[in-house]
């Protein structure tokens, strides 16, 4: 069960076959951009190498820099929600795609100040990181790196330099756009099948970028030019759609590839038919039934699982689920021949039910409200940051107020927090801080101001992410 | 603390085979308070605590994953098997009334409703499952921000939301399809529900006993706490079904007397 993005750090640490061959390969891409099949042979080392000195050179810094850290765990994770049906589909064993990925990513890597859906002006974005180091970005966001750290020797190698800057410019820009990419998808996206390929295509390349996204990356890119075609065909099938959720438990060290299906009664449907057409669930073999249903996207292991849960349905139906459980109701002890006891039994069953559907109601319920809180907590969120950035654009004209911009963000930062914790003061906050902030929304270049000035990253940080959602256009200084 | 009590007295009360397939929330409250304990982030063991900490979440949801949509396949599979079964019933022995003084039929019948409603009960379970793992990780990712100033929450139950575990529609479904096939097999009921027992134990190790368990605990999670803040839940309204507060657990087991 490695797959998972950020888990395979762990797992990474304890073992780095596994951190060499399916982990951080876009990050020793990223780092390299253009010589990707030269340094190929490398991978293993060189990225270790570049990992290990991108920790030593950037202490971690406290809780200011865990904004960092969720924003791009928020990535990693909306991006494997947002896409998981889709993207998370290889599993499959990362080395021997690599060739494909190499040359994937490389052609991607040119292409994507220009492929972003989101319209950020990306080449003058990138060019403008070139100066960054903003090294805050990358250790605080891998707590998880420190593991490597401690693991791999340290060899302070010719990986700095140019190569390194490459891959700083490069993790920024798309860690900026990621911010982006993700703020819009938990906006607009429901349905993963139903993302636009453009949204793919640009969140795909940029999290190729980056070497936390290393640990997911690898699955991204490896699998998209497989499993492309596959989705897309996938989406214009009508009743029968697949929902192919990869579970990282199919971890990348299985060589078949086993994302795990998730049925719906539609497709079982369509999986009755085809085996009744075969002559029932005994004749029926899995590969007679794959073809038969015809769905895009099954594999014949989904096939054979289903086949044996339902041939075990049939022929002891009680058994079915598959555990030992004694689903007994509390009369198992009355005999069933007595009419009189018949009746208890009814009522006994009228009982049982009236209490489930009562749980049901009241999980429905509750998870309707789940929802809306978290739909308001998001927009919360949102307006805070719109807030910052604007805050952010106002102290950010003038060099000298950087240290209090610094530290006002971190205080709207923990202000929030904390309000989050009440109930109405909340909103008063927010539209405190609005009325504050209002005229610098129009300041649209401001961003980059407190960037320049305050060598401070970790509230750099924190008003980076802040400018994220809002789509403005970057100019220089 | 409190929600980590209920949430183990409902793993004890659930299904055996379940036991294992609930949040770990011990586990990850303790690693968040070894991560706010040692406050400079360059200690080893804070950083590592850290990795452990969404590295265990992240493999928690994949064991939701893994066994919700296996538990979901299951369901469909019996659904389907259980439509077949009753229409074979029906058919042999007319609509259900045809031939009503048929010993088998009436056996065929009680036993088929039996399943349809245990069938209904493990779904709900299922669900139940979902939303109580659910609750657990926003309660543990609002401890985690509370504790380390973090922003994990919101982006972390943004990706939450999208899991299969927690989209339950499909199950939903086929639960409220299977209430409206039980209210067509089931003879009509012309005695009163209030005419029951004061109290009714509920005993046995079943689906029965399960989900009343699940009911209750959902009420108690809900029924207060010194954090409640605009992200809670509000207190469980039983109000409007009396006799569901007149169950009472038992420790099995007991014949129930039930009239």
């Amino acid at each position: 069960m490695e797959a998972r993005p950020l888990s395979i750090q762990r797992s990474s640490a304890r073992q780095l076959n596994n951190l060499g061959v399916s982990g951080p390969m876009s990050s020793s891409l990223s780092v390299l951009p253009t010589p990707l099949e030269d340094t190929y042979s490398k991978l293993p080392n060189s990225q270790q190498v570049y990992m290990e000195q991108e920790l030593r050179t950037r202490p971690l810094a406290p809780a200011p820099h865990i904004p960092a850290n969720s924003g791009v765990v928020g990535h990693i994770f909306s991006s494997s929600s947002g896409l998981s049906s889709d993207l998370q589909y290889s599993s499959a064993s990362p080395h021997e795609k690599l060739p494909r990925t190499t040359s994937f990513i490389s052609q991607s890597s040119t292409p994507i100040p220009q492929t972003s859906h989101s319209g950020l002006p990306q080449s003058s974005t990138s060019s403008h990181y070139t100066k960054e180091s903003s090294s805050s970005w990358c250790p605080e966001s891998l707590p998880g790196y420190v593991d490597f750290a401690a693991n791999t020797p340290v060899q302070n190698s010719q990986m700095e330099g140019s190569s390194c800057s490459g891959a700083i410019v490069s993790e920024e820009f798309s860690k900026r756009n990621d911010w982006h990419e993700w703020a819009d998808q938990l906006i607009t996206d429901d349905d993963p099948l139903g993302s636009s390929w453009n949204e793919i295509l640009a969140d795909t390349s940029m999290t190729e970028m980056e070497p936390k996204m290393s640990y997911q990356v690898p699955k991204t890119p490896t699998s998209m030019p497989a499993h492309r075609t596959q989705v897309h065909q996938q989406l214009p099938a009508s009743s029968t759609e697949i929902r192919t959720v990869v579970t990282p438990s199919a971890s990348a060290n299985n060589a078949p590839a086993k994302p795990r299906m998730r049925w719906t009664p539609e497709l079982h449907e369509a999986f009755v038919e085809a085996v009744n057409q075969l002559g029932g669930s005994e004749r029926a073999t899995p590969k007679g039934v794959l073809k038969l249903m015809k769905v895009e996207g099954l594999t014949i292991y989904h096939v054979k699982s289903h086949l044996q849960k339902y041939r075990t349905a049939r022929y002891r139906p009680d058994s079915s689920e598959g555990s030992s459980e004694k689903r007994l109701t509390p009369l198992e002890e009355i005999s069933s021949l007595d009419l009189k006891t018949g009746i208890e039994i009814t009522e006994a069953l009228r009982l049982q039910m009236e209490v489930q559907k009562r749980l049901h109601e009241q999980l429905e319920i509750q998870r309707n409200l789940q929802l809306r809180i978290e739909e308001q907590g998001k927009y919360l969120q949102m307006m805070f940051e719109k807030q910052k950035s604007g805050i952010d654009m106002l102290k950010g004209s003038s060099s000298n107020q950087e240290n209090s911009s610094t530290s006002l963000t971190k205080s709207e930062l923990e202000g929030t927090q904390v309000d989050h914790d009440k109930k109405g003061p909340d909103t008063a906050n927010a539209n405190s801080t609005n009325e504050e902030s209002s005229q610098p929304k129009e300041l649209d270049g401001k961003q980059k101001a407190p960037e320049t000035e305050a060598p401070e990253n970790a509230e750099l940080n924190v008003s980076e992410l802040s400018s994220q959602p809002s789509k403005r256009p970057r100019t220089e200084e | 603390m409190k929600f980590g009590k209920r949430l183990q007295q409902q793993i004890e009360e659930t299904l055996p085979g379940w036991r294992d397939k609930f949040l770990s929330y011990k586990r990850l409250k303790k690693l968040v308070n070894l991560i706010s304990s040692s406050p400079p982030p360059s200690h080893r063991h804070c950083v590592e605590a850290e990795a452990d900490f969404v590295y265990l979440l992240n493999h928690e949801i994949d064991k939701f994953n893994a066994f919700f949509m296996e538990k979901e396949e299951d369901f469909i599979i019996k659904r389907k098997e259980l439509q077949q079964r009753l229409q074979r019933v029906i058919d042999t022995w007319g609509p259900n009334g045809a031939r009503p003084s048929e010993t088998n039929c009436k056996e065929d019948m009680a036993e088929i409703r039996k399943d349809i409603v245990n069938f209904h009960g493990e779904m709900v379970l299922l669900v139940n499952y979902s939303n109580i793992n659910y609750t657990g990780l926003a309660k543990i990712l609002k401890k985690y921000d509370k504790r380390t100033g973090g922003l994990l929450r919101l982006l972390f139950i943004q990706k939450v939301l999208k899991q299969p575990f927690f989209t339950t529609e499909v199950v939903s479904k086929l639960i409220k399809e299977c209430e409206s096939t039980i209210a067509q097999v089931f003879p009509v009921d012309e005695k009163e529900i209030g005419r029951r027992e004061p109290t009714i134990r509920v005993t046995g190790e079943g689906v029965f006993r399960n989900t009343v368990a699940a009911l209750l605990t959902m009420q108690e999670i809900r029924s207060g706490s010194s954090t409640r803040s605009q992200f809670s839940l509000p207190p469980l309204d039983l109000s409007d079904s009396e006799f569901i507060r007149t169950l009472q657990m038992n420790s099995p087991p007991i014949p129930i007397p039930i009239l």
